[in-house]
C-alpha cells in the first residue's frame, strides 16, 4: 500500500514538474493540432491526463522534456488520426508547397495575422511533420527533435529546412499579394 | 531565416501567442481517470447494436414469414452467433492497444505507424464483425420478401431495396475501400521513413 502511494506521489510530482516547465508549450502544441477552440480544450485536457498517467511508467531513461513532448505529441497525433479519418485532408510538404503557390489573402503585417497564418499552415501538415516543426519552434535542436520523433538528426534537419522554406514562401505569397 | 518572415522570425511569432493555461487540477485528472472507465462501459454497450439489429430482423422475419422458419432459424442463429462473437472481438481489439500515455518509450514515427495500423485494423474488424452479420440479417429480410411476395416485391419494395443497395455501395465500396487505401499509403510512407532512418 505504501509503495502504491509513494508511486502515486512520485507520479504527481513528475506531472507537476513537467507542467511547471512545459505547461505553456503544451498549450501551444494543442493549438497546432486543433483549430476548433472547444475541441482544443478537450485535446489539451487529454494531453494532461495522459501525461499524468504516463508518469507511472517513467524511469528516467530519457529526459523529462523528451518524455513530456513524446506523450503530448502521441496524444495529439492520435487525435488527428481519429478525427481526420481520410488522410487526404492532410497534405505532405510537396502538396503544401503547391498550395502556398496559390496563396491568397492580406499582407501579414500584424503579428496576430502572422500567427494565424503560421498556425493554419502547421495545421495542414501530417502529424510527423507537425512534430518536427512544433519542436523546432519550441527552440529544440535537431538531436532533441530526433529523440522525440524517432527520425535521424539528418532527416530532422532536412525536414526543418523544407518546412521552413514552405512556411516562408507562404508568408511571402501573402505579402506580395497585398502589396 | 529570420529575414524571410515579415516582422519576427517564426519562433518569435509562435511563442508570442496568448495561451490559456490549463486549469486542470490533479483531482480533476483523477476524476477523468474514473470517467474513462465509464466511457469504456458505454463503448462496450454501443457494440451491442449489431446483435440487437440482427435480433430485431430475426423477430421481424419470423413474424412476417412463418412459412420460411426452417430456413430462417439456422440462418439467424448463425448471424446472431457471428454478431455476438463480434462484440467480443471488436472490444478486444479496441482495448488491447496501448493508450498514448503508455507509449512514452516510443518515438513519433513508430507511434504514428502503430496508431494508423490500429485504426486500419479497427475498421477491418467493424466490417467483418459488425457489418457482416447485419448485412446478412438484412439480406434475409429481402429474401423473405422475395420468397413470399414473388416478383411483386420488386416493384413495391423498390425504394427500400434501392436504399439498401446505395447504402452498401456507398458505405462499403466507396468509403471503406478509400479509407483502407489511405491507411495503406500512410503506413507505406512511415515505413519508408523508418527504413531511411536505419540506413
Amino acid at each position: 500500500m505504501e509503495s502504491i502511494s509513494s508511486g502515486q506521489a512520485n507520479q504527481d510530482a513528475l506531472y507537476r514538474d513537467a507542467l511547471a516547465q512545459y505547461g505553456p508549450s503544451l498549450e501551444r502544441l494543442a493549438s497546432a493540432y486543433e483549430a476548433d477552440p472547444e475541441k482544443r480544450r478537450d485535446l489539451s485536457q487529454d494531453i494532461h491526463f495522459q501525461l499524468w498517467r504516463s508518469f507511472l511508467r517513467y524511469d528516467a531513461r530519457c529526459s523529462l522534456r523528451t518524455w513530456t513532448y513524446r506523450v503530448a505529441h502521441h496524444v495529439a497525433a492520435s487525435h488527428v488520426i481519429r478525427e481526420r479519418r481520410v488522410f487526404s485532408t492532410l497534405v505532405g510538404l510537396e502538396e503544401l508547397e503547391l498550395l502556398t503557390d496559390k496563396g491568397q489573402g492580406q499582407i501579414a503585417a500584424d503579428q496576430r495575422i502572422n500567427l494565424n497564418r503560421l498556425s493554419a499552415l502547421i495545421q495542414r501538415l501530417k502529424p510527423l511533420d507537425r512534430q518536427v516543426i512544433i519542436s523546432y519552434l519550441e527552440d529544440m535542436d535537431a538531436a532533441s527533435i530526433s529523440e522525440i520523433t524517432g527520425l535521424s538528426p539528418v532527416n530532422v534537419a532536412m525536414r526543418i529546412h523544407r518546412i521552413k522554406t514552405v512556411l516562408a514562401k507562404g508568408f511571402h505569397e501573402g505579402g506580395s499579394h497585398a502589396g | 531565416m529570420r529575414g524571410d518572415f515579415p516582422g519576427d522570425d517564426p519562433k518569435t511569432i509562435w511563442r508570442s501567442q496568448s495561451i490559456e493555461a490549463s486549469t486542470l487540477t490533479l483531482e480533476q485528472i483523477r476524476q477523468k481517470a474514473r470517467e474513462l472507465h465509464s466511457k469504456t462501459r458505454r463503448e462496450l454497450l454501443r457494440t451491442l447494436a449489431g446483435p440487437l439489429m440482427v435480433a430485431f430482423c430475426y423477430v421481424f422475419c419470423i413474424k412476417e414469414f412463418p412459412a420460411l422458419q426452417k430456413v430462417l432459424h439456422p440462418l439467424f442463429a448463425f448471424a446472431l452467433v457471428w454478431s455476438l462473437a463480434g462484440v467480443y472481438f471488436l472490444n478486444r481489439g479496441k482495448w488491447s492497444g496501448p493508450m498514448p500515455g503508455d507509449t512514452g518509450f516510443s518515438a513519433g514515427v513508430e507511434f504514428c505507424r502503430r496508431e494508423i495500423e490500429r485504426r486500419r485494423d479497427h475498421f477491418r474488424r467493424i466490417l467483418l464483425w459488425w457489418f457482416g452479420p447485419v448485412l446478412m440479417a438484412i439480406s434475409a429480410i429481402i429474401l423473405g420478401l422475395v420468397a413470399v411476395a414473388g416478383k411483386e416485391v420488386f416493384t413495391k419494395g423498390m425504394p427500400f431495396l434501392t436504399l439498401v443497395v446505395v447504402w452498401i455501395a456507398g458505405y462499403f465500396f466507396v468509403v471503406r475501400v478509400r479509407q483502407q487505401r489511405d491507411f495503406r499509403r500512410e503506413i507505406d510512407a512511415l515505413n519508408a521513413i523508418e527504413k531511411e532512418n536505419s540506413r
